[in-house]
């Protein structure tokens, strides 16, 4: 859940990468780090175990300030994929006011995808997120390797839900903005309704996802 | 709303937690060339002496997670390299920060885990506490069924014993019945002979010294032969039914749970005399009974057993045929066969005849009981019970009974 500090003028959002073990999630939050450009971009703190897994989470921070001169502050946290540290999920989990499933594209992964999305959808009830409210995006990651299952299918199969789809490469870059632009729109009505940024903070929904990826500083 | 644990937000103080300050201080100063202090946001100093008011200060601020969380200063220094010292105390920020979110985070999780298990132990203490009292239940319940089905049992073997002994009472009413009716005839005639003789008397006192007609006209010859005669044929009567009510009474013993220690020879015989009715004009009886040590046993439930397997024998009788009892002593063991040339048991039937209730005959005609009752009977004296047919030629019932140690 997002928090509003109105003594220090900030709003704090918090975006959870999630997904089965080695699908991909750090990587996702290493390639944002090259690709934007937002006014204020942290280092990434990653705490992984020897073997580069891992181990609580990755965290990437990311602002930008409103015209009411506000900051507005992105924390981009990846959860532990492997089964064993479902607590250290819950725990990233929690209070998240959306999520990127990094679901990997192998063919072979098609049931560790489908245990970690039930993993995903259990965990967000026991820590009082309401599943169907929450603004979620769905990645089908590794599109650049050779057994994977097609775009056609995967739109067959996952059609039907209420959540964007994108593909994406996270290795080499493809698809991972994308992917963080479809979440930042399906965040902005929720912390508009909540904080005004429209209203109050002169901050619309095109500014508001072109500032955190930090386009309009390009554009000009 | 605060986030709280790992996601809170970190001062400079906590920043610098784990660094040894003065060491840290005076290293910042001797690269600078000048001595240095760390302020938060707010002007305290955390890290070095407070620039002297009147001073010259420069300051560059000290950033974690995006946010300005205090400042570096000096006075009249180089700008530049401040500004790298400012670089390399954010690199001891995220250090630090990494080891905080680390630890914070472990906590939680280690938190989160006792108390998941705290109340798993809670459920399972609950639900051990529910299969215990379930299980006194059942074992209350299973004592209670346990108790039904002995009552139950003792109702059916009484019933078993009843209707085996039901089935003797006619032949033995009959059997008693015959002796009883040619004694009372007997007597009629004899009561007719002492009027005879009476007559003949009052005769001998009116006239004196009687004529040889008188004699002869009362037939008093013949009056006295037979007199002698059916008073032999009374006597050997009462003796019959005398016998016959002794070997009853053995059998009346069957209620009795007395031990004696008797002749299994001496029991065949009594029990076959009692069953002499039912033989009678369906099948010889023949005894072949070896000498037998004595046996210590319940002889009335060894009697009932052994009118069980004659009783069998004689319904197993198609036409006249024979049964066989034959004694010995095998293994140290007391052997009892009974055989009969009746029609022979099919071999499908054969394992299932000592189940309770499976009866072959009209139902009314048999309980169902009485080789299962044998059966407990038999095991209930250390032994056991074994049977041989072949359909059409007979079947043969053995039982083995231990030889006492005495």
């Amino acid at each position: 859940m997002a928090e509003c500090d109105e003594v220090s003028r900030k709003i704090t959002i918090k975006l959870v990468y999630y997904g089965p073990a080695l699908s991909g999630k750090t990587t996702n939050l290493m390639r944002l780090h090259d690709l934007l450009a937002p006014d204020l971009k942290g280092q990434i703190m990653a705490l992984e175990t020897h073997d580069d897994r891992t181990l609580f989470f990755d965290l990437l921070p990311l602002g930008f300030r409103t015209p009411s001169d506000w900051l507005i502050k992105f924390k981009l946290y990846t959860v532990p994929g492997q089964v064993v540290h479902d607590a250290t999920r819950k725990a990233v989990l929690s209070r998240a006011d959306g999520v990127v499933f990094v679901a990997d594209s192998q063919r072979s992964q098609g049931l560790n995808n489908s245990e970690s999305f039930q993993n995903l959808e259990d965990n967000a009830r026991r820590v009082g997120l309401a599943f169907e409210r929450l603004p979620l995006v769905v990645q089908f990651n590794k599109r650049d390797l050779p057994d994977i299952v097609s775009e056609e299918q995967m739109r067959a199969r996952w059609g039907a839900t209420p959540w964007p789809l994108t593909f994406a490469c996270a290795l080499s870059g493809p698809g991972v903005a994308q992917t963080f632009r479809s979440l930042a729109d399906a965040v902005y009505p929720h912390l508009d309704e909540r904080f005004g940024l429209g209203a109050r903070h002169g901050v619309g929904p095109d500014a508001f996802v072109s500032a955190v990826m930090g386009e309009a500083a390009n554009a000009a | 709303m605060q986030p709280k644990g790992f996601e809170r937000a970190l001062g400079v103080g906590e920043l610098l937690s784990g660094i040894a300050r003065e060491t840290l201080a005076a290293e910042l100063g001797r690269a600078l060339g000048r001595p240095i202090s760390v302020t938060t946001p707010s002007g305290e100093t955390l890290l070095g002496e407070p620039a002297e008011p009147g001073e010259t200060v420069r300051r560059v601020p000290l950033r974690y997670d995006l946010e300005v969380v205090g400042y570096l200063q000096a006075s009249a220094c180089d700008e530049g390299r401040l500004r790298a010292l400012g670089g390399i105390l954010e690199l001891f920020f995220l250090a630090s920060a990494r080891y905080f979110l680390a630890s914070e985070l472990h906590q939680e999780v280690v938190q989160a885990d006792f108390h998941e298990l705290a109340h798993k132990h809670q459920l399972l203490a609950h639900s051990e506490a529910r299969y215990k009292a379930l299980a006194a239940e059942l074992e209350a319940r299973v004592q209670e069924q346990v108790g039904l089905i002995e009552h139950t049992q003792r109702q059916l073997y009484q019933a078993e014993k009843m209707a085996s002994v039901g089935q003797l009472a006619a032949g033995v009413a009959h059997e008693i019945n015959n002796p009883l009716g040619f004694i009372r005839s007997n007597l009629n005639t004899a009561r007719s002979y002492v009027e005879t003789l009476e007559t003949f008397g009052r005769t001998l006192k009116t006239q004196g010294v009687p004529q040889a007609s008188a004699w002869v006209e009362a037939d008093l010859d013949f009056v006295l032969d037979d007199f002698r005669a059916l008073l032999a044929e009374s006597l050997a009567g009462a003796e019959r039914v005398a016998r016959i009510v002794a070997d009853l009474k053995g059998f009346s013993a069957v209620d009795q749970a007395g031990e004696a220690s008797v002749d299994l020879n001496e029991q065949l015989r009594s029990v076959g005399d009692i069953a002499a009715t039912q033989f009678r004009g369906r099948a010889e009886l023949v005894l072949d009974l070896g000498p037998l040590p004595a046996v210590r046993c319940q002889p009335g439930q060894l009697n009932q057993v052994f009118l069980n397997l004659m009783l069998n024998a004689i319904q197993a009788m198609e036409g006249r045929g024979q049964i066989r009892i034959a004694t010995d002593v095998r293994d140290h063991q007391i052997r009892v066969r009974i055989a009969d040339t009746g029609r022979g048991i099919p071999e499908d039937i054969l394992p299932r005849i000592f189940e309770p209730f499976f009866t072959t005959r009209e139902v009314g005609q048999g309980t169902g009981l009485g080789l299962t009752v044998s059966r407990d009977i038999v095991v209930a004296h250390g032994g056991r019970i074994e049977v041989e047919s072949r359909v059409g030629a007979g079947t043969t019932f053995t039982v083995w009974l231990p030889i006492g140690p005495d």
